[in-house]
């Protein structure tokens, strides 16, 4: 029987991996230079180096999934596409003016990010549509074409129409964007209905500039791509990940790149939520630590936790998710992940008051922690991981990083344990925990605020450095089982093979619950799912691999947040109300602490609709097995886990080891990552390899 | 036993209890249904020890640091003999430690096996707590019993029993009840979230231990802030601004004055010299003056300082009872949000003479309160609450900020979508207005106008705006913003009203608010020409502006700057302003320069 693939490809910054899982279970994984002047090299390449090796051909290769910051580095380094926007009179600078919040306080030296379209080339035209939808003042269609020709006599590379209220009827989008289609049929062109037909102009704007902004970008990328798998021999079709965690084909992907633009981080969470779902775990908190920052989701009931907006670039988490006003909007759904700027390679340092702090400066990858022996001057959180005897300085990346642990022991003493007057393990671990309470708060973001009790969660750790830190962490927040899964420090490329086909629609509909047209409403659901089914229709999704899931944003009248319930099949009636209105009280409830009587009138707000496309091959085989070797088993070594317990002689293991369950403490080393297994807790493997802890 | 020198415990703890009062603060922000609350972050949420001391504050709005414990002390004046577990506490009394109406404390004290270990703190403004003009912000009552429903220091819960007679006291005194319980309730479930979550603190670490660690947490804050105090020059610097009026005494201007003495680790931010209190609304309480004055100094601390009474203790603030900055009865003061901005700004001034490269010039001047109330055809009332600003100086190495919220508010601005959805008005212009910004080596913030159009059959506007007489002023050469203006029906009569008004308005009445620009810090001559272009091409700055004020000249055919003419235009300048100094502040415009030959 032959063996067929599907690849996972995850481009990062500095490395692309590539994961091939065969339908028999077995995995091949590379890691490789990112190509950054032409990202498409560097896979193709790759896949080729991966043939070589392996005897694997291109028609061997079923599907390729694929997660890429192509479409965010153009934002954030400001390499988009020259872009203008055209939008009603007297609202030209809506885009700039942005929500006016910034996400700091008493910072005078903030800098607000330059708009993606300069004033310049934001034009306007004479039109006004009413908030309930009627049109106000009709547009004047010559404004129109002179705003269209003065872009276009500027040379835009792409146009986003952005109208005020457009959501509410969007005849004068249409209208301008038929003038756009007809003066040049090539323009890449982002029109607000098209993209989110939702209520708030600057979200809407923001979200629609930012769409043309990549387009050219991203269309070139998959062009380039999909021109090196052909020549390459690889006519397998190529599927996007979005920042939802669902699959896209490349070319929805080409008509809204917004939707691909966070999708780095959203590969391990699907991973994580296969495993959840395969092995019936309830609910699993996704940890995931790299070099610099760390990052948590939830999955509950199988569902990973959706966020309907992000800040492209908005940086990491400063103590609060309250400041907002970084980066660049986008209102699409994403998968909700708080990320706190704490990994391996953070900063150990004493501020004025004497306080020991971590981070969120980082060493990068270069100079690096301390041990790492390129020149790094101040102590990291891996410096200290290495004094604490947790990490083999012989064995990072299988051996091939050599570590020098003298020096780390030497910084830690000089510029921490010295200072604070405390000896050097102690202080070392000091900064272990308290990088780890830093990434708590992470955690606690996607759950306590959010009413969530961690204790009913499992950690699932994953990244180079999760593994090393989740016991204690897991341990803090008084949760009792941590999972790890195999190759952590590939995972995120792994999960990718796990995601499906996925497409979000949501519109805007503020309608009280007592007060609603029914057949309104039905109608305007009817025709999302009509969409949605078009467009798995169209990548070969019908019958029964095409399903299609509705939800609602519902808030109690005069609030502006809003809680997000699923809503079942089937015609919506008054029956069906009373059961939504009592779902979103429950909800309200369960996040908050407290929910209103049941005279207060609750207003639907957004209708939504997923359309998922299912895959017929079935899942990832449970018997999934790496192609790299294991080492022989290294000998024990002293680690320090704290003043109590202090330095103890710790087995060091091999995953394999595992499959007879032993107590902590124990060190688990592998090619990719470490495992901390706390002294209390029992590590065993399942059926699937992953490491299970439990706290004894 | 507690041991206050671990750092690793002590850091530890102060995690846990910052992200306390995050959490809390989170909990109100996402349930609230007060758009001011939301989008102005009007609401601060904290954590005090047994004493009232604050511990903790989340991070939400500069203009309440400092009047949690002025509330608490009177929640302890009134109550610290005779409190017991279960009790919830309620008040918004300016003259017995709140701050205006609207803004409705709520404490609940925290219990550990009998012993009150900490109080659970939330502050928010309320929609509508009545009064004589809807929203409750009115500028032109001239005394406290025009604006509402006072609250002293009371029992919310006596015991974990709610007073209902309270309750209904509420209802009956304000427009929207519905509103003002729903924010209510996102109080007392933030309350309640920080008591489940200091227990579990309380368990993990034992009572002696947070209690240590408490007083610690304040004495970390006070070390961090006498260290960077430290660091700064010792002296005396003084700064004098002026309220154009308090909308009542029309063309009466109101003198702030400050006086910063920096001594060793320690700062005296005095206003004695500030004017009598005043009839408007504009009086300040006591808590609000000294929050202006911590977010002036922090603003040239470095980061990372905690929020709490360890701050308060190194940076002391005077303001002598009966001024502006410290209204006694019956000083009105619901808008006296104008007088903190602009205490903010002057403190700024005073910090701009003591650390010139680090402050920048003065920017709007903090937000204008725009509010559009009435009923509707079947006599439901509405309340249209709109407070805004967003043009910061410049700063001695770039430009102010154009559209971004004044230091002393976090505020977001609502969407103009949703207001049209919900309010009889509707929005038609929000835009930058060119040639309103100072002109300065760095320029200083854009200004924006908002045109709202009121859809109803009648209602009452009411406006509470500044910085018409008195500009936003340039640093070290840098000229002034121009002024802010308000205008009635600008397609039409166009008539320039007051910047403080309440007035009638009718169906397709159209106000027009024009924020003033902000200050310009350096000598304008000294502008790099790119950026003047730029600012031509994108419509900020007109051509002919370019010239007078920058002595750059554009052609506006090819967007390129004549260097020659510049060069032979900025010298003609130079020798006709006869500098023979920098100004160091300027309120007004530099006499105008005739214009060279190009």
């Amino acid at each position: 029987m032959t063996v067929t693939y599907r690849v996972g490809v995850d481009i990062g910054g500095t490395f692309t991996d590539i994961v091939l899982l065969g339908s028999d279970g077995s995995i091949h994984t590379k890691k490789i230079s990112s190509s950054v002047d032409n990202y498409a090299r560097a896979i193709v390449e790759g896949l080729a180096e991966v043939f070589h090796e392996t005897g694997v051909t291109g028609g061997d290769i079923e599907e390729i999934r694929h997660g890429t910051t192509v479409a965010s580095n153009a934002i954030l380094e400001h390499k988009g596409a020259t872009t203008g926007l055209i939008t009603t009179k007297g609202f030209r600078d809506v885009l700039e003016i942005r929500t006016l919040r910034m996400p700091r306080l008493y910072d005078i030296a903030w800098e607000k990010p330059a708009p993606l379209v300069e004033r310049r080339l934001r034009r306007v035209v004479d039109e006004r549509i009413a908030a309930d939808g009627s049109v106000d003042r009709a547009l004047d269609a010559a404004d129109a074409e002179q705003a269209v020709d003065a872009l276009l006599a500027e040379g835009v590379e792409a146009i986003a129409i952005c109208l005020l209220n457009s959501y509410a009827n969007p005849v004068h989008e249409r209208m301008i964007a038929d003038i756009v289609r007809r003066k040049a049929p090539d323009m890449p062109l982002s029109v607000s209905f098209e993209v989110l037909p939702e209520i708030k102009e600057y979200e809407r704007t923001s979200t629609t500039v930012i769409n043309a902004y990549v387009m050219p970008i991203v269309a070139r990328y998959l062009r380039a791509l999909r021109g090196g798998l052909d020549r390459a021999g690889v006519p397998a079709r190529l599927l996007l990940m979005q920042s939802n965690g669902g699959l896209m084909t490349s070319e929805a992907a080409t008509e809204k790149p917004m939707n691909i633009i966070e999708s780095g981080p959203a590969g391990g969470v699907v991973g994580a939520q296969a495993l959840a779902r395969a092995k019936s775990m309830s609910g699993i908190i996704t940890f995931d630590m790299g070099g610099t920052t760390a990052k948590a989701a939830t999955v509950e009931n199988g569902q990973v936790s959706r966020a309907s907006e992000y800040s492209v670039g908005g940086g990491i988490m400063i103590g609060s998710r309250l400041l907002t006003g970084a980066g660049y909007l986008l209102k699409v759904p994403a998968i909700d992940l708080a990320e706190v700027g704490a990994g391996g390679g953070s900063l150990v340092w004493i501020d004025a008051g004497g306080s020991l702090q971590i981070g969120p400066e980082s060493a990068g990858a270069s100079p690096g922690p301390v041990c790492y022996d390129k020149g790094g001057e101040n102590p990291t959180v891996t410096d200290a991981n290495v004094v604490l005897g947790y990490i083999n300085p012989g064995y990072l990346v299988g051996g091939a990083v050599k570590l020098n642990a003298d020096k780390a022991r030497a910084v830690f003493t000089e510029k921490v344990a010295g200072p604070l007057g405390l000896e050097v393990a102690r202080a070392a671990h000091g900064a272990h925990l308290i990088a780890a309470s830093n990434m708590i708060r992470a955690i606690r973001s996607v759950s306590t605020e959010r009413g969530r009790d961690p204790r009913d969660f499992a950690l699932f750790a994953f990244g180079g450095n999760g593994p090393l830190f989740a016991c204690g962490m897991a341990e803090s927040l008084g949760m009792t089982r941590v999972v790890v899964p195999p190759s952590p420090g590939l995972f995120s490329s792994f999960g990718l093979l796990y995601a499906d086909v996925e497409h979000h629609y949501s519109r805007t509909f503020r309608r009280l619950t007592r007060k609603m047209d029914l057949a309104e409403v039905n109608s305007a659901w009817d025709a999302l799912a009509g969409q949605a089914r078009h467009q798995l229709e169209v990548e070969g999704f019908t019958g029964a691999a095409a399903r299609v899931n509705r939800a609602a944003s519902f808030h109690y009248q005069g609030q502006t947040f809003d809680l997000t319930v699923p809503v079942p099949d089937g015609p919506v009636d008054q029956a069906m109300l009373r059961h939504l209105e009592e779902a979103y009280g429950r909800e309200h409830e369960r996040t908050y602490g407290h929910r209103a009587g049941v005279e207060e009138p609750v207003e639907l707000v957004s209708i939504q609709v997923v359309g998922q496309g299912l895959r017929t091959g079935g899942g990832v085989p449970d018997n999934v097995r790496p192609s790299r070797a294991e080492p022989d088993a290294p000998p024990p070594r002293r680690a320090y886990f704290g003043p109590d317990k202090g330095w103890i002689e710790t087995p060091v293991v091999r995953r394999s080891d595992l499959a007879t369950a032993m107590t902590g403490p124990l060190i688990v080393e592998e090619y990719d990552a470490t495992c901390v297994v706390l002294p209390g807790w029992r590590a065993s493997l399942d059926a699937s390899r992953n490491i299970a802890l439990d706290r004894g | 036993m507690a041991d206050t020198r671990d750092p690793i415990a002590f850091e530890l703890f102060k995690n846990a209890i910052f992200s306390i009062a995050d959490e809390m603060a989170l909990t109100v922000f996402r349930t609230t249904y007060s758009g001011v609350l939301k989008d102005n972050m009007d609401y601060s949420t904290g954590f005090a020890d047994a004493n009232g001391k604050l511990v903790a504050q989340g991070l939400t709005l500069p203009g309440h640091l400092g009047s949690i414990p002025t509330a608490l002390e009177s929640i302890m004046r009134h109550f610290g003999d005779t409190m017991v577990e279960g009790d919830v506490f309620i008040m918004n009394d300016p003259f017995d430690g709140g701050m205006h109406l609207p803004d409705i404390f709520v404490f609940k004290p925290l219990y550990h096996a009998g012993e009150r270990l900490a109080f659970a703190a939330t502050v928010c403004h309320h929609t509508d707590v009545g009064g004589r003009v809807a929203g409750s912000n009115a500028s032109d009552s001239t005394e406290i019993y025009a604006e509402g429903l006072r609250i002293p220091p009371l029992r919310l819960y006596e015991a974990g029993k709610r007073n209902e007679t309270i309750m209904s006291f509420i209802e009956k005194n304000v427009r929207l009840p519905v509103k003002v319980f729903g924010d209510l309730r996102a109080q007392l479930a933030a309350c309640h979230i920080a008591e489940k979550q200091f227990a579990e603190l309380v368990a993990r670490y034992g009572a002696t231990t947070v209690k240590a660690y408490m007083v610690e947490t304040i004495d970390y804050a006070e070390r961090l802030t006498r260290a960077a105090l430290l660091k700064l020059p010792d002296g005396q610097w003084t700064f004098e601004d002026w309220i154009d009026d308090d909308g009542v005494d029309y063309g009466k201007p109101i003198r702030l004055f400050v006086t910063l003495t920096k001594k060793g680790d320690h700062m005296l931010v005095d206003w004695t010299g500030t004017s009598p209190q005043v009839k408007g609304a504009i009086n300040n309480t006591l808590s609000f003056t000294k929050a202006a004055s911590y977010t002036g100094v922090r603003s040239v601390l470095p980061p990372g300082i905690p929020n709490n009474e360890g701050v308060f203790r190194a940076i002391e603030v005077v303001c002598p009872p009966g001024t502006v900055g410290n209204g006694v009865l019956p000083a009105a003061c619901a808008a006296r949000g104008l007088t903190g901005f602009r205490m903010t700004d002057c403190v700024f001034g005073a910090l701009a003479m003591m650390l010139p490269d680090k402050v920048y010039a003065a920017g709007d001047g903090g937000n204008t309160g725009i509010s559009i109330g009435g009923y509707h055809a079947d006599r439901s009332p509405f309340i249209y609450v709109d407070f805004t600003c967003g043009a910061w100086g410049a700063r001695p190495w770039a430009d102010g900020l154009d559209g971004n919220s004044h230091m002393f508010a976090n505020m977001a601005s609502h969407s103009i979508e949703v207001t049209e959805a919900e309010h009889p008005i509707q929005l038609l212009a929000y835009e930058f207005v060119p040639d309103k910004a100072g002109a300065g080596k760095f320029r200083g913030g854009v200004p924006f106008r908002r045109d709202y159009k009121f859809l109803e059959e009648e209602g009452v506007l009411q406006v509470r705006s500044d910085r018409r007489t008195h500009r936003p002023f340039g640093l070290y050469g840098g000229s002034p913003g121009q002024p802010s203006a308000n205008y009635m029906n600008p397609d039409g009569a166009n008539e320039l009203v007051p910047s403080k008004l309440t007035m009638t308005i009718r169906k397709g009445d159209v106000f027009r608010h024009v924020l003033a620009g902000a200050g310009g810090w350096g000598d304008p001559l000294e502008r790099d020409p790119a950026k003047v272009l730029k600012d031509v091409r994108n419509e900020l700055l007109s051509p002919a502006k370019a010239r007078a004020d920058y002595g750059v000249v554009v052609d506006t055919a090819t967007w390129t700057v004549d260097a020659g003419a510049s060069e032979r235009l900025r010298g003609e300048i130079r020798r006709r302003r006869g500098w023979t100094t920098t100004p160091v502040v300027q309120w007004t415009d530099p006499a105008p320069v005739a214009q060279a030959a190009e």
